[in-house]
Formats: structure tokens, C-alpha cells, sequence
């Protein structure tokens, strides 16, 4: 406790919490209350159990628990609440913030250390939190020379941008945020933007290592691109959609990794490049440029961008899944009601849990064997990042080019010709869909 | 399979909830930069606090400045081979209901585009001449 610095006072710090906390609340009442109220006068009202939802309704519902299915049920199926919270922006930050919890401990049992303690007294779970007020708390600085506004906008588009390819990724049938037509080619489209992202941030800073981190970032970026896309192509010919649920659909009785295990494994590879994990972590390579592209960061724009990394992270897991591990199918586990008798209850609390609340058993399995596999996915990598060292620039653009393109294709011939031998594909003996 | 043939407009608006994520994200990155700029604790200016990071030296020279990277022959093959990849999703998608006969000049393609490849490569290789 010896960093305090020795002006602080305790009194003053909760004084001006409560004073930003007073401001707020000051600034809700006479702004941003107003204007919903404005904003709704122009909005047409949705219409729930038949009657039009007005603020007085919803709250009147609110308070009776035995008419807050309607309106939850209502809610859960607009694009807000997708967006925000369940395919959405919440789930997958939180998987996130599991992911970089799990990670640590589990680098740390690898390397024979016992990774974050104290937080939480319990093995440090609330270090995450711990870390996450650190942050928030730390000061910001922007180093002298820098490009102001793109120093400032760099980490928030890097949270967005991960953010909209989350949007692209389904955990179920029909549980998609964004249910695009060229779903894949989107997400290609949108996990581009990253390496110009980090140039953009190198090149803001005003600064030789994260220059050198941002210049590596586009290297890695075009040794891996094209066997990133071709891996994926296969799987658009065995399932003829680029939309990612039908292409997880097409799925339901074959595994695509069955059929190319190769391409499954150059995917593979290729996403850790995409992510800058170990053993592609160049752009940030802590032992050669202090942090690569990452170096001048301090604060809260350290922790956007880890959180957009995670981010990224979730999402490549699931694409991994969607494309090749068969998206949301498995075996019906899940029973035809959760807990027996609960549909003649009274209790609404058990009315929601019932058939025709908010449970149904195959959307809950398939979220459940999703989860599954995503975390599966999400292991691996992380278990490649314990065991394996980072790779010299040269060999790292050799293997893209010379290796990863050959073997895509190679899987692709072995797909073409057993379709023209009429082994897989629609009319042959395997019948895959 | 959803709707194959939409209006300009219907499949503009499919890209609606990516923007909405896109808008979260901006929600979620803006306030807490916000937050910490308010919460932060800022001491006094000091000239070295805002130098750039050179572990512990006095930087010297520009911090923008031109740094040979290399392997620009990388750089050349992946602005054509990178839009002849995606040219192979079109026929990968309308595999099955193309007649066989249409793989043949896709062949050809792939053809071409292992032939250029091959020489790329083997050009990016040789020393002397980048």
C-alpha cells in the first residue's frame, strides 16, 4: 500500500464520486428523460398480449409478476436485446472476460506458477474486476507528437469492429443478431479491418516499436489471409450457402471436419494469426518490441482493446465451430420440461421456466452443445499459447504462402473428386445433406 | 435458404444489426474512456512522462519515419491473389447447380492461378533481385 500518492485523501475521493454520481443523475432528469419522452411521441408503440405498450403499461406490468411474461417474451425477440445481450454484445464480453480469467490461471498451472491469488480470496476470481478498476483509474497518456484523434478513436473502433463480427456468429437456429446472406464473406470482410486498425494506432503514436508491431500486424496480415479464405471454400461448395446458419444447418448429420480435416486444421492455424496469439504474436512481440503496437498504450485503452481481442477471440472460436464442427448440433439432452409440473404452477417464476414460457428445450440444447464446442475450441488455443515459442517474420510469411495455400487446395481437389465420384454431395452415396 | 433475390434495399437493411453491434461498441468503448478520464488521477506535467517509449533512453530521430520492412514481393502477389480467392467463392457457391462441364474453366483458373503463384514464389525467392 506503499503507492499512494501523499496528497490523497480518502474523503475527497468519495466526495467527487458522489459528486460525478450527483451530475449524472442531475443530467438524466433534465436531458435524457425529456427526450425519451419527446422520442416516444414519434415512435410507433409495439403491441403486447393486445394491448399498445405505453410506459405506464410496461411498468404497471413490471409490477405484477403474473403479466411480465408477455412483455419478457416480447422483448427477448427484437434485434435490441439480440444485439445487446444474448447472441449479442453481453454474452460474448462475458465469455470474454471468462476467457482472459481461465487463460491466465491455466498458462500459469502450465508454467508451474499459481497465476492470480489474492483478489477474491477464493483462487483470485474477482482479479478480472480488480484489474478492470485499475484500469479505469490509471491515467491515460498520450505520448507527445501522437495524432490525437486517432489515438483516442483507435481502441473504440477496435471494440466495435470485434463487436460486429460477434453480430455475424449464431449459437442457434434463428439466435443470430445480423442473419446476413454473405454471413462468411462478411465476417472475412470485417476481421480485415484489424491490421489497419493496429497501423493506424502504430502509426498515431508517434513511436518506433509500435510502428514496427503495426507493420508486422499487415505482414501477418497478407501471409495469411489467402489460406484464411480458401480454407473456407470447401465448406461453401459442400453446403451452397454463404449464410452461416444454413452452412451450420447443412451440418446436421456430417461433421465437416469428417470431410476436410486438412482445411479444418489451416483454419485453424490461420485464426491464431488473425488473432495475434502465440506463436503469430509478432505485432506484439513482448520479448523483441517491448509491446509492439501495443506499447504506448496506457488505461483504459489497453483494456478496450484486450477486451476487443477477447472479443475477436469468441468470435473466431464460433466461426471455427460454425464452419467445421457442425455449429449447434448434438445429442437432445436437455429434457421436454425443466422442472415437472411447472406449466400448472402459479408462481410466475415457474410459469417462465415452463414449455410455453421462455424455455424450450431445443434452443437450450443447441445454445448448450454450441457453448460446448466454442469452449472446446477456445482451450486449444489456449493451450498453444503455453507450450509453443514465437516464430521469426520470414518463416512465419514462408509457412502462409508456400504451405498453407498448398494444403488447402489440396483438400479442395480431394472434395471435388469425391463429389465427381459421387461418394459425397447431394445424389451420392453419402448423402451429406 | 432465405429469400435469393431481394430488393437493393431488403439486403441493405440485413446489415442493419452488424451496425447495431458496431453502435454498442461505441457505447460500451466511449463511456468508460469517459470514466476514466474523470476517475483518472493526473499528476503534474513533466516533460519525460510524454516522451515516447525507448525503455528507459532519450529517444532519438523521428518516430515516424521510413523503416525497410521487406518482402515486398509478398506484398505484390497478395493484391492479385487475394481478389482471384475471392472470385472462387462465386462458383463455390453455385456448385451444385451449375452443370458439371462449368468446374472445367474454373480448372483452367485455378490453372492460371497456380501457374502465376508458382512463378511468384519462385521469383520471391531469389536473392539479389528485391
Amino acid at each position: 500500500m506503499g503507492s499512494l500518492t501523499p496528497d490523497f485523501r480518502f474523503g475527497n475521493f468519495v466526495a467527487s464520486i458522489v459528486w460525478l454520481v450527483l451530475v449524472v443523475l442531475a443530467l438524466f432528469t433534465v436531458l435524457i428523460l425529456p427526450i425519451i419522452f419527446f422520442s416516444l411521441f414519434y415512435v410507433p408503440l409495439p403491441i403486447v398480449d393486445g394491448q399498445v405498450l405505453t410506459p405506464y403499461l410496461f411498468f404497471s406490468m413490471m409490477v405484477d409478476p403474473s403479466r411480465t411474461l408477455p412483455i419478457v417474451q416480447f422483448f427477448i425477440h427484437t434485434d435490441i436485446f439480440r444485439a445487446a445481450i444474448f447472441p449479442g454484445f453481453a454474452f460474448a464480453a462475458l465469455i470474454a472476460a471468462v476467457t482472459i480469467f481461465v487463460e491466465r490461471k491455466l498458462l500459469a498451472k502450465m508454467q508451474l506458477r499459481v497465476g492470480p491469488l489474492y483478489a477474491g480470496k477464493v483462487e483470485g476470481i474477482f482479479q478480472l474486476l480488480a484489474d478492470g478498476l485499475k484500469l479505469l483509474t490509471k491515467e491515460i497518456i498520450v505520448p507527445s507528437g501522437a495524432d490525437k484523434p486517432i489515438f483516442w478513436l483507435a481502441p473504440i473502433m477496435f471494440v466495435s469492429t470485434a463487436a460486429a463480427v460477434v453480430a455475424l456468429i449464431p449459437v442457434a437456429s434463428g439466435w443470430v443478431v445480423a442473419d446476413v446472406d454473405v454471413g462468411l464473406i462478411a465476417a472475412f470482410a470485417i476481421l480485415g479491418f484489424f491490421p489497419l486498425i493496429a497501423l493506424l494506432f502504430s502509426w498515431a503514436s508517434n513511436s518506433k516499436y509500435p510502428f514496427i508491431g503495426g507493420l508486422r500486424a499487415l505482414h501477418q496480415l497478407i501471409a495469411f489471409e489467402i489460406p484464411f479464405f480458401l480454407s473456407a471454400l470447401p465448406v461453401v461448395i459442400l453446403s451452397s450457402s454463404l449464410n452461416l446458419s444454413d452452412i451450420a444447418r447443412s451440418q446436421n448429420i456430417f461433421w465437416n471436419i469428417f470431410i476436410l480435416p486438412i482445411n479444418a486444421f489451416v483454419f485453424f492455424i490461420s485464426s491464431l494469426a488473425e488473432l495475434e496469439r502465440i506463436p503469430f504474436d509478432l505485432p506484439e512481440a513482448e520479448s523483441e518490441i517491448v509491446a509492439g503496437w501495443l506499447t504506448e498504450t496506457t488505461g483504459m485503452i489497453y483494456g478496450l482493446i484486450q477486451l476487443g481481442s477477447y472479443l475477436k477471440l469468441y468470435a473466431l472460436a464460433g466461426l471455427f465451430v460454425i464452419l467445421f464442427l457442425g455449429g449447434w448440433y448434438g445429442p437432445q439432452i436437455f429434457p421436454q420440461e425443466l422442472i415437472p409440473g411447472a406449466h400448472e404452477s402459479n408462481l410466475p417464476l415457474l410459469q417462465m421456466l415452463a414449455l410455453d414460457g421462455l424455455y424450450n428445450p431445443i434452443t437450450v440444447n443447441s445454445i448448450f452443445w454450441f457453448l460446448v464446442k466454442t469452449i472446446v475450441v477456445i482451450f486449444l488455443m489456449l493451450i498453444i499459447r503455453g507450450i509453443n515459442p514465437r516464430i521469426r517474420i520470414d518463416i512465419l510469411l514462408h509457412t502462409g504462402w508456400y504451405k498453407l495455400i498448398v494444403l488447402t487446395f489440396i483438400n479442395l481437389f480431394v472434395v471435388l473428386m469425391l463429389i465427381y465420384g459421387g461418394i459425397i454431395g447431394p445424389e451420392g452415396v453419402i448423402s451429406i445433406r | 435458404m432465405s429469400a435469393t433475390f431481394n430488393l437493393a434495399g431488403e439486403t441493405a437493411t440485413q446489415f442493419l444489426p452488424i451496425l447495431y453491434l458496431f453502435g454498442f461498441g461505441i457505447l460500451a468503448g466511449v463511456p468508460s474512456i469517459v470514466l476514466s478520464r474523470l476517475l483518472m488521477t493526473r499528476r503534474r506535467y513533466n516533460p519525460v512522462k510524454f516522451l515516447p517509449m525507448e525503455c528507459g533512453q532519450v529517444p532519438s530521430g523521428e518516430g515516424r519515419s521510413h523503416f525497410m520492412m521487406q518482402y515486398y514481393s509478398y506484398i505484390l502477389m497478395f493484391v492479385v491473389f487475394d481478389v482471384m480467392s475471392i472470385f472462387l467463392y462465386a462458383w463455390g457457391v453455385t456448385f451444385f447447380s451449375i452443370p458439371r462441364e462449368a468446374t472445367l474453366p474454373m480448372i483452367g483458373f485455378l490453372g492460371v492461378m497456380f501457374a502465376a503463384m508458382g512463378y511468384a514464389l519462385f521469383l520471391a525467392g531469389r536473392k539479389g533481385i528485391w
